[in-house]
């Protein structure tokens, strides 16, 4: 093909933005009066990163669980359902994603801080202050990732789900099975692949968000803020 | 039609996703509602919650924001445009390129292209500064940086739309009729890649518009895009101030994301399926 070189511009952005830059930083973790492993050493040697580390799994670990379970049942019913309103209902639910991690920490602290909004509507109610300070705590940073992980969710396993066959549902159904029966050895067999590239995806995206940990974190010291901390200290 | 009758169709599907819709919707809400309503007047008794100003509206916390915050606004708006052109600029043609006409690595440059999707933002924005440090705090290396995650989104837009109907027969067919290759290109490539074009820009507008990982560390005070601002509202300001700055924040998203939502169908929900 002649015109080939229009791919220049894009692989030129790739080298210089990505490659180069991600390279240079690979090999220069390895430096110290020479390569060798002394960086990754400290790191690991470090407690305040251990902890920060282990905070990080456990989190994605929860919110990856927690979206799954929860979005489900929207997925389903966006690929399986058409409805009045059913474009508003999906803007709705794309909407967490693109917020950044900052807002996410506002609307948690918003929500479940101190004086936040759900403590002050049951104090109101109850006379007492559930949930007051939860933005704070682990819960209430589990709350956040997963408010902002709903929609990635959603959309990842809505699209599996349109891939389902829907006529092994029909023909397990036509040999007598019940609902229930239909459930567990038909369509769950089948969307396990799905959940695992949900898992997967909702799993990495929280590991690498630090907005959320910057408004809220006080005592929970995630691996992210831990990074940009590092940073500060040497620039 | 096998669509409704033989679905499993738990109550507990329709009560789970209308009460996600509902814990999505009500802290927007009450942003809107924070930054706008005087809530003294509800009797809600925090010295947080208490708005200035007289009326049961009031939009004094907009204008202070306006006044205080309004320069990095127009800078983010700045910074997404020109976004939006240089993915346009460079992904495009590059997409055209990967998509129609493949060649030898043409499928590893796309997966690279892909990369930043699955690549945390302070990452790529600690090896942008790693390697090219005497730049940071120029605006177009806030740019770059943005570049970096958006391209992904443009690109995979122009090539889902691509591959899904045969480009290469009707640029055949443009060919026999005697087209050259940049008549071909305006006149049939281009048309047809209109309605991806469009999404792609919204999508890339939006994201530039709400980019908060990477911009972080490569703002100065000189430039600050209004995300990292909003930043400085949470740390320092009363709820008020924070809501009205989220709100507004929001103004400049939803009808970008609703208008995505409208023109968008099958192939945004291929786009958003992420890394």
């Amino acid at each position: 093909m002649k015109h080939k070189y229009l791919v220049f511009p894009l692989t030129l952005t790739v080298f210089f933005l990505l490659i180069w830059p991600s390279a240079s930083l690979f090999l220069k973790s390895f430096q110290f009066a020479g390569p060798a492993l002394f960086n990754y050493g400290q790191l690991v040697l470090d407690p305040v990163f251990r902890t920060a580390l282990a905070h990080s799994l456990l989190l994605s670990f929860g919110v990856a669980m927690g979206s799954i379970l929860l979005c489900l049942g929207p997925a389903w019913l966006f690929a399986r359902k058409e409805f009045h309103g059913k474009r508003l209902l999906r803007s709705l639910f794309t909407l967490p994603m693109s917020f950044s991690g900052i807002i996410i920490g506002f609307i948690v602290v918003l929500m479940l801080g101190r004086i936040g909004f759900l403590p002050q509507m049951l104090e109101r109610c109850f006379h007492h202050a559930w949930f007051s300070g939860l933005a704070y705590r682990f819960g209430g940073l589990l709350l956040a990732y997963l408010y902002f992980e709903i929609p990635r969710a959603t959309l990842t396993l809505e699209s599996s789900l349109r891939k389902f066959d829907f006529q092994l549902e029909a023909a397990a159904r036509s040999l007598g099975a019940n609902r229930w029966q239909r459930l567990a050895y038909v369509v769950f067999p089948l969307i396990t692949p799905a959940l695992f590239s949900a898992f997967a995806v909702t799993f990495c995206v929280s590991l690498g968000s630090f907005g959320v940990a910057l408004i809220v974190s006080k005592r929970f010291f995630i691996a992210a803020c831990g990074t940009l901390s590092a940073i500060d200290r040497l620039s | 039609m096998f669509k409704n009758r033989f679905s499993s169709d738990f109550f507990f599907i329709y009560a789970v996703t209308f009460l996600l819709a509902l814990a999505i919707l009500l802290p927007i809400l009450v942003i809107l509602f924070g930054s706008c309503v005087n809530t003294s007047f509800l009797g809600i008794s925090s010295e947080q919650w208490v708005g200035g100003g007289d009326g049961f509206i009031t939009m004094k916390w907009y204008r202070y924001v306006l006044g205080l915050y309004g320069s990095s606004m127009l800078f983010s708006l700045k910074i997404a445009f020109m976004t939006v052109i240089a993915c346009l600029l460079v992904g495009v043609p590059g997409s055209y390129v990967l998509a129609s006409k493949p060649f030898f690595g043409s499928r590893l440059i796309e997966e690279l292209v892909l990369l930043p999707l699955s690549v945390p933002g302070i990452v790529m924005s600690i090896a942008l500064i790693q390697a090219y440090g005497r730049l940071r705090g120029h605006w177009w290396f806030l740019l770059a940086g943005h570049l970096v995650y958006t391209i992904p989104f443009m690109v995979r837009s122009i090539t889902n739309t691509l591959r899904s109907f045969d480009i290469g027969r009707l640029e055949l067919a443009a060919q026999n009729l005697g087209a050259g290759f940049w008549q071909r290109l305006w006149l049939v490539v281009l048309p047809n890649l209109r309605h991806a074009m469009i999404i792609g820009c919204l999508l890339v507008f939006a994201i530039s518009w709400g980019e908060f990982n990477v911009s972080f560390l490569l703002n100065t005070p000189l430039n600050q895009t209004y995300p990292a601002a909003l930043y400085g509202t949470y740390t320092s300001n009363s709820f008020q101030v924070s809501s009205a700055a989220t709100a507004i924040f929001l103004l400049g998203l939803l009808p970008v994301l609703i208008a995505i939502q409208w023109l968008g169908g099958d192939d945004l929900v291929k786009i958003e399926q992420g890394s």
